[in-house]
């Protein structure tokens, strides 16, 4: 059952994948128009792919303390 | 020794004769001929991959290294006696990067920094004054005045991150995939934001500041700055721990073998992924400072 669950908590990874193909894919359109400010963009696609990433990152911690004891 | 083993210690070894022999064989003083030169280099990659093979079956068969996906790990670390305390694992290890960081530092700053020459930087000198600009423009780009002073701090966490990552690849475990080192992290950048957000505008302003546009999301904003520091301390650990589970199954997977691809996967796993995490803890660690500071 345990395994199920974690399991079951990794979809949100759907998620945080799609959340991240979009703002790459928005930061990759910024760069193509603009690609002086390319630095600007950088940092902000950081800070916003680890954003939408620790959704995903909080499912995988859930998944590892349903998984192992 | 089963006889699998033997075969392909007999195959490896003939391969790699055959390699070698070939690589002497095709060289000449000079290689002019196209169709030379690619067997001379052919003959180098077979060498590389039949020394590795032999390599990976010698170890598989005196060692006792299983082969197959396995790994074995607990959420939180081992706990080991030291001195009559008992200790994590990761704690020790911890303590012996502070240790050497402050070490390293204490050397520089007793026996390197006083040779320094003000006037004519050179070498040494300039990495270093590289290094602090650096951190003292990123710092004071995102929180301006306040910049200069979270700058030693940071700095210090960045070293202490990489080199904790680094510690992976001696065979420990690396005290940022431990919660409670990361959860200590986070509560450091939890008190910086209070400490800058109560300092610029007082305990009452910085109250004030939480009951914007009206004084019914307060408890919410409470709620979200306690959050703060858990989702800090997550995104950490679920990272570095995810790097760590990763490069276990492949060891685990490649057995004996694990001669040499290890060391391309940890490329990325133990040094482009600790690095960018480190960057993405500080930005938000000085992104979350800022906004209280504004």
């Amino acid at each position: 059952m345990n395994a199920i669950g974690a399991g079951l908590a990794m979809l949100t990874a759907f998620g945080a994948g799609i959340g991240m193909c979009f703002a790459t894919a928005k930061a990759v359109e910024a760069v193509a128009r603009q690609p002086e400010a390319s630095g600007k963009i950088n940092t902000l696609l950081l800070l916003g792919c680890a954003l939408a990433e620790s959704t995903a990152i909080y499912a995988f911690v859930v998944a590892l303390i349903l998984a192992v004891k | 020794m089963s006889t699998v083993s033997i075969i392909e210690l007999i195959v490896s070894a003939v391969l790699s004769a055959v390699g070698i022999i070939g690589f002497f064989a095709t060289k000449k003083d000079e290689i002019t001929d196209k169709k030379q030169k690619k067997k001379h280099r052919l003959f180098l990659v077979l060498i590389i991959i039949a020394v590795w093979f032999l390599i990976g079956t010698v170890i598989q068969i005196f060692s006792k290294i299983k082969m197959g996906l396995s790994v074995e790990f607990q959420l939180f670390s081992n706990r080991v006696t030291f001195f009559g305390f008992s200790v994590a694992e990761t704690t020790l290890v911890g303590w012996g990067i502070v240790l050497i960081a402050l070490l390293l530092s204490l050397i520089f700053r007793l026996f390197v920094f006083p040779k320094f020459d003000p006037d004519h930087p050179k070498g040494f000198q300039n990495v270093m004054e590289l290094a602090v600009e650096a951190t003292q423009n990123f710092t004071g780009g995102i929180l301006g005045d306040y910049g200069k002073q979270v700058a030693p701090y940071m700095f210090s966490l960045a070293v202490f991150m990489i080199f904790s990552a680094f510690s992976e690849l001696l065979g420990f475990r690396p005290p940022t995939s431990d919660l409670t080192v990361t959860f200590a992290m986070g509560l450091i950048t939890f008190f910086l934001i209070n400490y800058y957000g109560i300092r610029k505008k007082g305990v009452d302003g910085r109250l004030k500041g939480m009951m914007v546009p009206t004084p019914i999301v307060l408890p919410m904003k409470i709620l979200s700055d306690i959050a703060t520091p858990v989702s800090l301390a997550c995104r950490l650990f679920g990272n570095m721990l995810g790097g760590v589970i990763v490069m276990h199954l492949l060891k685990s997977a490649l057995g004996g073998y694990a001669v040499g691809i290890p060391a391309v996967a940890g490329l990325y796993f133990n040094l482009f992924h600790p690095i960018i995490q480190t960057y993405i803890f500080i930005i938000l660690s000085l992104t979350f400072i800022s906004e209280a500071v504004e």
